[in-house]
């Protein structure tokens, strides 16, 4: 391509299929934002994944002037507290590529670091929107550029168009499409001209009707060289990034139901218009040459995959290499160390078996269980338990997907009463639905424009009570909204009803084929097909947090943002199921007429675990629930106390009643630390890591290859909770990196908007990812950046074979967003997948 | 002397003084600070308590001055200030509860403590001295106090704007309350509250002096740029560039300093019939400006600062058509509401997942309002009996209870929908009962705790106090209708209407324009490299 500025103003104007690319490609690099009712992780490096880790890092830092790795201090102190050592540089020097300019000893890597930081040098091939160089001309003030105008003017359009019930009086062109719904508003709209935007209205009235015309005729316009569009309409979605990613969710959304959206692209049309209204008010000279030095720079070609430009960047990725080598380095050793042969015996039959979400915040509990008896084992398994359902709470008549968001609910389960009349669930149904009527009547006395004066004056008064209740953690600022409207000894009985009926004219529950069906694969992927106990609990999770906007972000991941609790009781009730049972029998798996499984949940927030439908358990199992609730209960003090030192406590006799009081604080913006520190992923029977204190960063998942003949489950188990780990492994990392962009920033500011999502302050972008309260203390970061390291007990052509046929697993190994090991038979870590499928070996460590 | 014994009072500002000021050198200084500042509002609360107490049994109690020539230093204690008091002891105690937790961790959760301990000293000084003169002094060191909490997190660019937004407001006000009070001293001879009060309740009785009217309305002016009145409201929608305890502090406490001027000076203010009428009328346009624009916004805390802006604004009618007693109650009221809805503004997203809508369709029963004018009037009725007030006997107290009946029609209204249900419907009218029963009692109640407190409230004065009264009544009537009429089709086109509301007609806008300018100037002023600075500010006048 000729780079001189001649040929490049007179590129062609880019034709329709080239455009409809770049545009996919920049909105493809978008991430999707889960909203707050149903925050899940998800990995702000999406839309990268098909790019190695440090072109990301090259293109970030080129692109967007974006870090994504820690700064220099944290890696220099590192190095001083021998967290990282010599040979982990060693490591990471060997596998550095010819072309990076970078030391290659470890001297003078040492000496590099205590050298003064290189200012980064310009990029060449920066791609700077219009608003970058007003930013730039102004000073870096954004207030004089009118960029941070454009910003707050996009998002606040954006919360009254994706309103999520916030406003009374909503947005009226929202029935609209964004792009057609945003021109009908800004022709009436005066605010940029009143802060001195001259003839906004008038030139979104000339803009095409169409935004991907409007897109083209602005590109046209603008002159931007045709190598550049795409990069040009990304940096342009940055700007607005948190919005473009709630954009992207919906896209995400309609496309797992097979539909087409493009609000994303709308919105970026949008957004370049925004551009094109402030280009259109400068036609000074410092303007002029300015735009023009900038789109000859955008044609030049970038060289992100050569990185030789900036030995700052080199050195801080060598660095980093050297910081997860050194992790790696501490939990092989432990794993080859402490890992315990399984016994070829045949095992003795347990009392209890446990099975827990793999969340890493189930490691510290199990282990914990572990250490309260002998009689019992554990395993790990996704928290949805392998059950895709809708769960309908009663009096609702739809209900929120309680699966991994990869995946759509394949059943419709609705909430009902243990052991009542169809006619006295219907009065429970219908007095729900009553009492919420005559809330919402009050509600909406409360806010209204007059009737809220004459609602402060009289109730007013009351609220000292409030303040001083919920400052003393009497009350919960609102009522729960899981049991809102519901009488007290209605919702002890409240239960998942599994089968068939109907609801609002939809079919519910399950027949009993697919309850066999759903029963045997569940059952497989557990690896769990034999030598059952006598009390199998399946134990989902959830928090108890208040005031929280982000409390769904700490519930299970895998039941899509929502507690655990109706995937538990519905695995457990199928499986209790005498036909089931038989069902099962016929194909090979006999589970014992004394086996009785039971569904529970988990509290991470306080690390109690509630026993759901105790009422149906058969006498004959009394004395061991008996035992079984002993166990909890010391296991969840155990716990407690292990979490304490991390959560700032003193492990003493009133510990437990802390914790407790910190889960009903509503000023408590740090109630527990989520999966902060998680780190690996480790996918091996239970008895390779008991003895191991895992320190609750590692993912558990059971997986025993000798029971899985054709593969599917490791397939399974490398595409679906792999990934999703990742997902929660990199938004972690991103959020501790550069909270400014991947995080949301300081919860004290935090400002819910448009009930989906936060802003920080009173105006500005949406943000994503997790506050900075999640991720740090207030004196040091207490989650520590690293990928995934993810260990796998499966003989290595196995996992080649799915690495081969699975493009989107492929690329995040092979570009180094993943790290992977394979665990041999003898628990050793043998092995390293390198890429394209070759893997080398792990040499063993002693350490000296 | 037993009046001495009022002087320990003075503990309440006067802990949070030494909790704002001791030098903490320690390691773990934000604890121990916590500490402090809990104690000192342990203290300020229980002092304020026991004044109340005081002035319960003893009356009002105005101690001996320390100054000469009506100016200096005393306290004085009336129900009015014994409320005030112990309502900020009250909410500045729990803030500081809050904030333990919510902002531990923040490398200045120290420095915050010192900063909330002196606003709130900074007030109840300004709300118990007994003297002009100290009050303005509380009143510039308050705005002070303030401007520094908005810089909490100082690299936030809408932080610096909002805090350089109010700085000039509040010069504007603290320069109408100096002349305020230097013409009350030309008038009286003295900036002593007893003799104050006095003087003026003379000369209300006997002539209207030029001096004192402009007196009135300087006060008046202070007041209202205080209070974030239209079209001056701008910085109150931007405080939530600090941490959410501040804005529970500015929004129940702080921002009550100007309805505070001007119930301490009522009987001053009354003299004026100007005076009145533009807190009247101000406050009116404010109240409706407010509540109409905090429909169409967005996010929670910008909805609570126009809820704010829109109750400040009633607060100032009340106190222009000189229903004081409510106006005092409608301080403490909204005080504690609005502390609590902004330190509770992050259960927002637990309130909307309970908040799912039950019915079919959403659509409101056609003839809703009809039926709930007559539930009303049958409510109002039998209120009426009890409250008793006429148009020309209390224009105040008509005027309220005329927003009363539109409140109470907009809750019934609130209750019939498509398929009207005698469970809803039945329970709607006797939350409309109780919401009346409550109201009335109250509004009884404080006539009775502030009987000596305020001059006596004059009946109808004027035409032009008819004419507020019947605008304001109107006006409040069709925002109410409008509001039930929002979800029909024909509200639905109103694009330019509502690009108007939203955007609060764009007066914050404008003035954000301008005091940008003069954020630019400095900069310049600073930093002679910026030509650019210049052509775009240029580019902006043309």
């Amino acid at each position: 391509m000729n780079t001189s500025p001649a040929t490049c103003n007179s590129d062609p104007v880019p034709n329709r299929a080239a455009l409809d690319r770049a545009i996919s490609e920049a909105c493809q690099r978008i991430a999707p934002l889960w909203p707050l009712k149903h925050f899940v992780a998800v990995n702000p490096f999406l839309g990268f994944a098909d790019r190695s880790f440090h072109s990301t890092c090259a293109v970030m830092h080129r692109v967007a002037r974006v870090e994504m790795l820690m700064p220099r201090e944290f890696y220099t102190r590192c190095l001083a507290t021998g967290e990282i050592k010599d040979r982990d540089i060693e490591g990471a020097l060997l596998k550095t590529p010819a072309n990076w300019r970078v030391p290659r000893t470890i001297a003078e890597i040492r000496a590099a670091i205590e050298c003064p930081q290189t200012q980064p040098e310009q990029h060449a091939a920066h791609v700077a929107t219009v608003a970058e160089i007003l930013d730039a001309l102004a000073g870096g003030d954004r207030n004089t550029s009118r960029v941070a105008f454009m910003v707050d003017e996009i998002s606040k359009w954006c919360a009254a168009y994706f309103d999520d019930g916030a406003s009374a009086w909503q947005l009226p062109s929202r029935d609209f499409a964004p792009y057609a719904a945003w021109r009908a508003s800004m022709m009436h709209d005066r605010n940029p001209e009143v802060m001195g935007i001259r003839r906004f209205r008038a030139i979104v009235a000339t803009l095409p009707v169409d935004p991907t015309e409007t897109i083209r005729a602005i590109i046209e316009r603008l002159r931007v060289p045709q190598r550049a569009v795409s990069e040009y309409l990304y940096q342009a979605l940055l700007d607005i990034s948190g919005w473009a990613s709630y954009a992207r969710y919906l896209v995400w959304n309609s496309e797992l139901y097979g539909k087409s959206d493009t609000t994303l692209l709308e919105l970026l049309a949008i957004r370049v218009a925004w551009g094109y209204a402030l280009f259109l008010q400068r036609d000074d000279h410092a303007f002029i040459s300015a735009w023009e030095a900038a789109m000859r720079d955008a044609a030049s070609i970038p060289l992100d995959e050569r990185l030789g430009d900036d030995p700052e960047l080199c050195l801080r990725l060598v660095l980093q290499d050297a910081y997860e080598r050194a992790y790696q380095r501490r939990i092989i050793e432990r794993l080859s160390l402490e890992s315990v042969q399984p016994s070829s015996a045949v095992p003795t039959r347990k009392t209890l078996q446990a099975a827990f979400c793999i969340d890493v915040r189930s490691e510290v509990y199990r282990r914990a269980l572990e250490r309260t008896s002998a009689d019992l084992s554990t395993l790990g398994f996704a928290g949805f338990f392998g059950y895709p359902i809708e769960y309908v709470p009663i009096g609702h008549i739809r209900g929120g997907a309680q699966c991994p968001v990869l995946l759509t609910p394949k059943f419709t389960v609705r909430e009902a009463l243990q052991g009542e009349s169809k006619a006295k669930e219907d009065a429970v149904f219908y007095l729900r639905r009553l009492r919420r009527r005559v809330a919402k009547a009050w509600k909406s006395f409360k806010v209204s424009a007059i009737s809220s004066f004459i609602y402060v004056e009289t109730f007013g008064v009351s609220y000292a009570s409030n303040l001083l209740s919920d400052n003393l953690r009497l009350t919960r600022t609102v009522s729960d909204p899981n049991t809102d409207g519901l009488d007290p000894s209605t919702i002890k009985r409240l239960e998942p009803q599994i089968d068939p009926g109907e609801l609002g004219g939809r079919p519910t529950g399950f027949t009993a084929e697919q309850k066999l069906i759903m029963a045997e694969n569940a059952l497989r992927a557990m690896s769990m097909t034999g030598n059952f106990a006598r009390v199998v609990m399946m134990v989902g999770h959830g928090s108890t947090t208040v005031n929280n906007p982000h409390a769904t972000g700490l519930d299970c991941g895998a039941c899509g943002g929502h507690t655990g609790e109706a995937n538990a009781r519905v695995a457990a009730m199928i499986l209790n199921n005498a036909e089931v049972r038989s069902g099962l029998r016929t194909r090979g798996i006999d589970i014992p007429d004394d086996t009785w499984f039971i569904g529970c949940l988990h509290d991470t927030t306080t690390d109690e675990v509630t026993i759901f439908d105790r009422g149906e358990v058969p006498a004959s199992h009394e004395e061991d629930l008996a035992a079984v609730r002993a166990w909890l209960q010391r296991a969840g003090s155990i716990a407690r106390a292990e979490r304490a030192t991390r959560l700032g406590l003193a492990v003493d006799n009133s510990l437990d009643n802390k914790i407790r009081a910190r889960s009903r604080d509503w000023s408590q913006v740090r109630p527990e630390w989520g999966l902060a520190g998680n780190a690996a992923f480790i996918a091996a029977p239970r008895e390779r890591t008991r003895k191991i204190d895992l320190g609750g960063r590692v993912f558990l998942h059971e997986y025993d290859w000798s029971k899985d003949s054709d593969f599917s489950v490791l397939e399974l188990i490398m595409t679906a909770p792999m990934v999703v780990a990742s997902w929660i492994n990199l938004q972690y990392y991103g959020s501790t990196v550069n909270n400014r962009v991947f995080g949301s920033g300081n919860k004290a500011l935090h400002n819910v908007t448009g009930v989906l999502g936060v802003i920080e302050g009173n105006a500005g972008d949406l943000r994503t990812g997790l506050p900075w309260q999640a991720v740090h203390d207030g004196t040091d970061f207490v989650h520590e950046p690293l990928r995934l390291s993810v260990f796998i007990s499966a003989p290595i052509a196995a996992m080649n074979e799915v690495i081969a046929k699975h493009e989107g697993v492929r690329n995040l190994l092979d570009n180094r967003w993943i790290h992977l090991f394979a665990m041999d038979d003898r628990g050793q870590i043998s092995y390293q997948y390198d890429r394209t499928l070759n893997w080398i070996e792990v040499k063993q460590i002693s350490d000296a | 002397m037993i009046t001495d014994l009022v002087w320990l009072a003075f503990l309440a500002p006067l802990s949070f003084a030494v909790a704002a000021t001791v030098p903490i050198r320690q390691k773990n200084s934000a604890a121990l600070r916590a500490a402090l500042a809990t104690c000192a509002a342990a203290i300020a609360l229980l002092t304020s308590v026991g004044a109340a107490c005081w002035v319960g049994i003893a009356g009002r109690t105005h101690t001996g001055l320390i100054g000469a020539r009506g100016i200096g230093f005393d306290l004085y204690l009336d129900a009015l200030s014994a409320a005030m008091a112990c309502l900020v002891a009250f909410v500045g105690l729990n803030i500081i509860l809050f904030s333990r937790n919510y902002l531990q961790g923040d490398p200045s959760q120290s420095r915050f403590f010192q900063l909330l301990c002196a606003a709130l000293a900074c007030v109840l000084v300004l709300i118990i001295c007994g003297n002009l003169f100290v009050l303005a002094l509380a009143w510039i060191v308050t705005s002070l106090v303030l401007d520094k909490l908005l810089l909490f997190y100082p690299e936030r660019r809408a932080a610096r704007l909002a805090a350089r937004k109010n700085a000039m407001i509040g010069r504007l006000s603290d320069v109408a309350l100096i002349l305020g009070i230097v013409l009350i001293y030309r008038s009286f001879g003295t900036l002593d509250y007893t003799r104050i009060f006095s003087a003026s309740e003379m000369a209300l009785a006997t002539h209207n002096s030029a001096t004192l009217n402009a007196a009135a309305i300087a006060l008046v002016l202070a007041a209202l740029l205080k209070s974030a009145q239209f079209p001056l409201h701008g910085w109150l929608l931007e405080v939530m560039e600090t941490p959410t305890p501040v804005s529970a502090l500015l929004h129940a406490g702080i921002i009550n300093a100007g309805a505070f001027l001007v119930l301490r000076m009522s009987s001053v203010v009354s003299i004026s019939d100007i005076a009145l009428d533009t807190l009247a009328v101000i406050g009116a346009i404010t109240g409706l400006f407010g509540s109409i624009v905090m429909l169409t916004q967005t996010s929670i805390k910008v909805r609570l600062a126009y809820s704010t802006i829109a109750q400040m604004g009633f607060l100032m009618l009340e106190c222009g058509l000189a229903a004081f007693p409510a106006a005092v109650l409608h301080i403490v009221a909204h005080s504690l509401y609005k502390a609590h809805a902004f330190l509770s503004s992050g259960s927002v997203i637990d309130l909307a997942r309970a908040s799912w809508i039950p019915s079919p369709s959403e659509k409101p029963h056609p003839a809703r309002i009809l039926i709930s004018i007559v539930a009303v009037l049958a409510v109002t009725f039998v209120m009426s009996r009890i409250a008793g007030a006429s148009l020309l006997d209390k224009p105040g107290v008509f005027a309220l209870s005329a927003i009363v009946l539109l409140g109470l029609i907009d809750l019934v209204a609130n209750g019939i929908d498509e398929r009207p249900n005698a469970y809803v419907l039945t329970r709607v009218i006797v939350l409309a009962f109780l919401t009346a029963g409550v109201f009335f009692a109250l509004q009884i109640g404080m006539e009775h705790l502030m009987i000596h407190t305020f001059p006596f409230a004059p009946p109808l004065r004027s035409i032009a106090d008819a004419v507020i009264v019947i605008f304001v009544v109107l006006t409040f009537g069709s925002i109410t209708f409008f509001q039930a009429s929002l979800s029909t089709s024909a509200v639905k086109r109103w694009t330019n209407l509502y690009a108007i509301v939203a955007n609060g007609f764009y007066v914050n806008t404008l003035l954000n324009r301008m005091v940008m300018r003069t954020l630019i100037r400095r900069a310049t002023a600073n930093d002679n490299t910026l030509t650019i600075l210049e052509v775009d500010d240029m580019a902006a006048v043309r």
